[in-house]
C-alpha cells in the first residue's frame, strides 16, 4: 500500500511540476539556432523577428548561427535539441530537399512546428541594357537558340533553380543553368554581365531594380508581389504555371515539448511575428510574410514536397 | 567634392566622443579576438553585434569596423610571436614574422607590423574614399573565368615563392585543394567524400584546418625540444627603428595598393590580399633574397596589404550590397537591421552616412596604431613565458578556437588531425603555405573552373579570350616557368 502510496505522490508530484514548468515558461532565456550565417537574409530576418522578444514572447530570444552542410546542421541541431522549450530553431526551404537530393536523412517530420514566416516568390530578371524586354521576347528566343541563353541562379536544386527550372520545362524553353553560390552572387554575375539572366528572390531584386540596373520580367508567382505592384506574373506575361516553387522559411523546435509550453511558444512568436517592428521591416525589404499555424504548416510542406520531387526528378538531378 | 565630404564626414566623428571611444573599443577588442589563434574578425563581429542593436547606426557599425582592422591586425602578433596566425589573413606574416621573432626580434617584428598596418589602413581608407565607386565597377568586371584566372595565379605563386622544390610546392597545393572538394557540391548537388557523416557535408570548415595545420602542429614541434629554453629578446625598443622604415617604405605602399584592390573583389579577402602582395615582393626581390628568414619587408608587406583589403573589402559591400568577405558579410547584416540599405543607391541616398564611416575608417587606423604599439611590449613578453606553460595555453586556445567556429566538437577532432598531419609535413619537408593557400583558394578555383565552363559550353578557350583573364593566366605560367629556368640553372651550375 505505502508503494501505491509512494507512486500516487510521485505521479502528482511530476503533473504538478509539468504544470508548473509550463506557466513559467518562459523562465529564462530562449536560444534560437539559426542554420545559416551571421549576417545573411535568413539571419537578418531571425534577428528583428526576435528583436523585441522581451516584450512579445517574455524573455529574451538569443539567435546562434550554427552553420554549414547547406544548413543541415543547424537544422539538425534544432531537431536532437533538449525538448525543454528552451531551444527552438529557424528552418528553410532546404528542409524540403535534404531527401530528395540525397543530402540529409532530416525533413519536416523530424520537428514540431510552431509557424511559416515568409513564403517568397522567384523572379526572372536581366540587366537594364538586356534585349529581352518581356518575359515573351526571352521564353521565344530562348526556345529558338536552345541552351544559349545564361540563368545564374543561387544553388543546384535550389528553391529559385527549381522555380526558373519548372516554367522553362512547361514550355520547352532550354537554358544554360550557372550555379553560383548564393543570391548576392548571382545579383554581381548579372550586374558585370556574366550571365544573361539572373532566377532569384523577388525581394533581392528590390534594390537593383529601384537603382534602375535591372528589369525583373516576371514574378514567378500565381498572384502580383505586394511591394513589386508593376511586375507582372507570369500568368499574366502569357506563361502559366499551376503549382510555382516558392523559397519559405519558418520556426520549428524538437519533438517532445510539453503541450501547454508548445502553445505558448507558437502564440509567442506568433505575437513577435504580428509585432509592428518586424512587420514594417518585412514590408521595408519587400519579404512577403506570410502566416501558417503548426496544422497549416504542416500541410504546406507535405504538398510542397511532392511537387518538388516531381520537378527535381524531371530535372534529372539529385541522387 | 571628395575632399569636402569627407571632412565633413570626419567632423561628424569627431564632434561625438562617444564614437570615437567606440572606435577604440572596436579596435581593442579585434586585437584581443584577433590575437587568439582561431577566432577571427568575423567570430568578434557576429558576437558583438547585438551589443551594436542598442546604439546609433554609426557608433555600431564603426565599432565593428574597428573590431574588423583590429582582428586582422591582431592576427599577425600570433603569427609572430606563436607561429599560429591567429586569423587566415596572417598566414603570409607568418613566413617572416616569426624567424625574425626566433632570432630574439619579436618587438620589432611586431612594431614593423603595426606600422605596416596603420600605413596600409592609412592608403586603403584614402583609396575607398576617392574610387569607392570606379572600384567597385573594376570588380564588376571579374566574372567567373577572371575568378578561375586568379586562383591558378595565386597558386602558382604560392608555389613558387614558398617551396624549394616545385613537386613539394604542388603536391602540397594539390592535398590542398582536394581538401576542398569535400563536401556538398553546389554545382552538381551531390556530396562527396562524406561517408554518411553530416559533419562533412558542408566541406572542412577553413579554421580548423588553419589552426591545426599551424597551431597544433607548432605545439607538437615546440613538445618536441621542451627543454630549449626560451631566447631573451635582445632588441627591446618597441617602435620600429627609422632606418627599418625607410627601407620598407615602397613595399608598404605597393603592398597596400595590391591590398586594396584585391580586396574589393567581391569574394577575395584579406587572406588572399596578404598573399598576394607578398608573392608580389618575392617576385620583386628576386630569386636570391633572404625572404623566409625574417626579412623586414617579408612582414610589412602581407601586412599592408591584409589591413589595406579591410577598406577594400568595404568598396562592393557599401557600392553593390554585395560583401567582399565573411566579415563585410556581417558588417552588411548590421547596416540592413540597422535599417539601412547597401548597394546602388546607398551611396545616393546616405551620403553622410556614407563618409562619416570613411572617416571613422580612417580614425580606426589612428586607434589601431595607439593601441598596438602600447600593447606591443605586453604582446612580446609572451614570447619568454616558460614553454612548459606556453604550449597547453596554445593547445587550449586551439581547440576553443576550432570549436567555435559552428560550436562543433567534430572541428576540434579536425584541428587536431591537421596539427598531426602538418607535424608529418613538417617532418617531410612538405611546405605548409602552399596546402593552406590550396585551402583557401580550392573552392573558389574549382567552382569557377566548371562555371566558366558551364557558361561556354565546354570551351576552354573562354580563359583567353578574356582580357583580364587572359592577363593573369599568361602571369601564372610566367611565375612556374621562370621558377623552372631558375632550377634548371641551378642545376647545371
Amino acid at each position: 500500500m505505502t508503494n501505491y502510496k509512494g507512486l500516487f505522490a510521485a505521479l502528482s508530484l511530476t503533473v504538478a511540476s509539468t504544470g508548473a514548468v509550463a506557466q513559467d515558461y518562459p523562465a529564462k532565456d530562449v536560444t534560437m539556432i539559426v542554420p545559416w550565417s551571421a549576417g545573411g537574409g535568413t539571419d537578418t530576418i531571425a534577428r528583428s523577428l526576435v528583436g523585441e522578444a522581451e516584450s512579445c514572447f517574455g524573455e529574451n530570444i538569443n539567435v546562434v548561427n550554427k552553420t554549414g552542410a547547406v544548413g543541415a546542421i543547424g537544422m539538425g541541431g534544432t531537431s536532437t535539441a533538449r525538448s525543454d522549450g528552451y531551444t527552438v530553431g529557424l528552418i528553410t526551404f532546404n528542409l524540403s530537399t535534404y531527401g530528395l537530393l540525397g543530402q540529409a536523412d532530416l525533413s519536416y517530420r523530424d520537428f514540431d512546428l510552431i509557424q511559416l514566416i515568409n513564403q517568397s516568390p522567384g523572379a526572372i530578371t536581366v540587366a537594364a541594357d538586356s534585349e529581352f524586354q518581356t518575359l515573351g521576347d526571352l521564353m521565344t528566343y530562348t526556345q529558338e537558340n536552345p541552351g544559349v541563353v545564361t540563368v545564374g541562379h543561387a544553388g543546384t536544386g535550389g528553391a529559385w533553380h527549381l522555380s526558373a527550372a519548372t516554367l522553362a520545362k512547361e514550355y520547352g524553353a532550354s537554358f544554360n543553368y550557372v550555379p553560383f553560390d548564393g543570391s548576392a552572387n548571382v545579383r554581381t554575375a548579372l550586374l558585370g554581365n556574366h550571365v544573361a539572366v539572373a532566377t532569384t528572390g523577388i525581394d533581392e531584386m528590390k534594390q537593383l531594380m529601384e537603382a534602375g540596373e535591372v528589369r525583373i520580367l516576371a514574378v514567378n508567382a500565381l498572384e502580383r508581389a505586394d511591394a513589386f505592384p508593376d511586375v507582372p506574373t507570369v500568368s499574366e506575361a502569357g506563361y502559366p504555371l499551376a503549382a510555382p516553387v516558392y523559397d519559405w522559411r519558418g520556426l520549428a523546435m524538437p519533438k517532445g515539448i510539453d503541450e501547454a509550453v508548445k502553445a505558448k511558444i507558437v502564440s509567442g512568436f506568433k505575437a513577435c511575428f504580428e509585432s509592428e517592428s518586424f512587420q514594417t521591416l518585412a514590408k521595408e525589404k519587400g519579404l512577403p510574410l506570410v502566416y501558417k499555424d503548426p496544422a497549416e504548416f504542416e500541410t504546406f510542406l507535405a504538398d510542397l514536397e511532392t511537387s518538388l520531387e516531381a520537378a527535381i526528378s524531371d530535372l534529372g538531378i539529385g541522387k | 567634392m571628395e575632399a569636402l565630404n569627407i571632412v565633413h564626414g570626419m567632423a561628424t566623428v569627431l564632434s561625438d566622443p562617444t564614437t570615437i571611444i567606440f572606435i577604440f573599443l572596436g579596435v581593442f577588442a579585434g586585437v584581443f579576438v584577433g590575437a587568439l589563434p582561431g577566432l577571427t574578425a568575423t567570430t568578434g563581429c557576429a558576437l558583438l553585434l547585438p551589443f551594436t542593436f542598442g546604439h546609433a547606426p554609426l557608433q555600431g557599425i564603426l565599432m565593428l569596423v574597428g573590431v574588423f582592422c583590429g582582428g586582422i591586425y591582431g592576427g599577425s602578433l600570433s603569427a609572430i610571436l606563436l607561429r599560429t596566425p591567429g586569423t587566415p589573413a596572417a598566414a603570409a606574416t607568418m613566413i617572416d614574422g616569426f624567424p625574425m621573432s626566433e632570432r630574439g626580434e619579436a618587438g620589432r617584428a611586431i612594431g614593423l607590423a603595426t606600422v605596416a598596418s596603420f600605413v596600409g589602413g592609412i592608403v586603403g581608407a584614402f583609396v575607398m574614399t576617392l574610387m569607392a565607386p570606379k572600384l567597385a565597377a573594376i570588380g564588376l568586371a571579374f566574372g567567373p573565368p577572371e575568378f578561375f584566372a586568379l586562383t591558378l595565379f595565386g597558386l602558382a605563386m604560392i608555389v613558387a615563392v614558398s617551396a624549394d622544390s616545385l613537386m613539394l610546392g604542388i603536391l602540397a597545393a594539390a592535398i590542398g585543394m582536394w581538401i576542398t572538394t569535400i563536401g556538398f557540391d553546389p554545382i552538381a548537388a551531390t556530396s562527396r567524400y562524406t561517408f554518411g557523416l553530416r559533419d562533412l557535408l558542408g566541406g572542412v570548415e577553413l579554421i580548423p584546418i588553419l589552426v591545426g595545420l599551424f597551431g597544433v602542429t607548432q605545439v607538437f614541434m615546440r613538445s618536441e625540444k621542451l627543454l630549449t629554453f626560451p631566447k631573451s629578446a635582445k632588441n627591446e625598443t618597441y617602435l620600429p627603428t627609422w632606418s627599418d622604415l625607410v627601407l620598407t617604405k615602397w613595399t608598404a605602399v605597393k603592398s597596400a595598393l595590391i591590398g586594396v584592390f584585391v580586396g574589393s573583389v567581391p569574394g577575395a579577402g584579406c587572406d588572399i590580399a596578404a598573399f598576394a602582395a607578398y608573392s608580389e615582393l618575392k617576385r620583386s626581390e628576386g630569386p636570391d633574397s633572404d625572404l623566409g628568414q625574417g626579412n623586414p619587408k617579408g612582414i610589412v608587406a602581407p601586412e599592408a596589404a591584409n589591413n589595406a583589403a579591410t577598406s577594400g573589402a568595404l568598396i562592393p559591400m557599401l557600392s553593390l550590397g554585395v560583401p567582399g568577405d565573411a566579415v563585410t558579410a556581417v558588417l552588411l547584416g548590421a547596416l540592413t537591421i540597422h535599417g539601412f540599405e547597401p548597394g546602388p543607391v546607398f551611396f545616393t541616398t546616405n551620403l553622410d552616412l556614407i563618409y562619416a564611416l570613411f572617416a571613422g575608417v580612417i580614425i580606426a587606423q589612428i586607434a589601431l596604431l595607439i593601441v598596438g604599439l602600447s600593447l606591443t611590449g605586453l604582446f612580446a613578453k609572451l614570447i619568454r613565458i616558460d614553454q612548459r606553460v606556453m604550449i597547453p595555453v596554445i593547445m587550449f586556445l586551439c581547440m576553443i578556437g576550432s570549436y567555435s567556429v559552428r560550436y562543433s566538437v567534430f572541428d576540434m577532432f579536425v584541428a587536431l588531425l591537421f596539427g598531426c598531419i602538418g607535424f608529418l609535413f613538417e617532418k617531410a619537408r612538405i611546405p605548409l603555405s602552399p596546402m593552406l593557400l590550396g585551402v583557401v583558394l580550392g573552392t573558389l578555383s574549382e567552382q569557377n573552373l566548371r562555371r566558366s565552363l558551364i557558361m561556354s559550353h565546354g570551351d576552354l578557350l573562354i580563359f583567353v579570350q578574356r582580357p583580364v583573364s587572359l592577363l593573369l593566366i599568361c602571369g601564372a605560367v610566367l611565375a612556374i616557368g621562370l621558377m623552372l629556368m631558375r632550377a634548371r640553372a641551378k642545376a647545371q651550375s
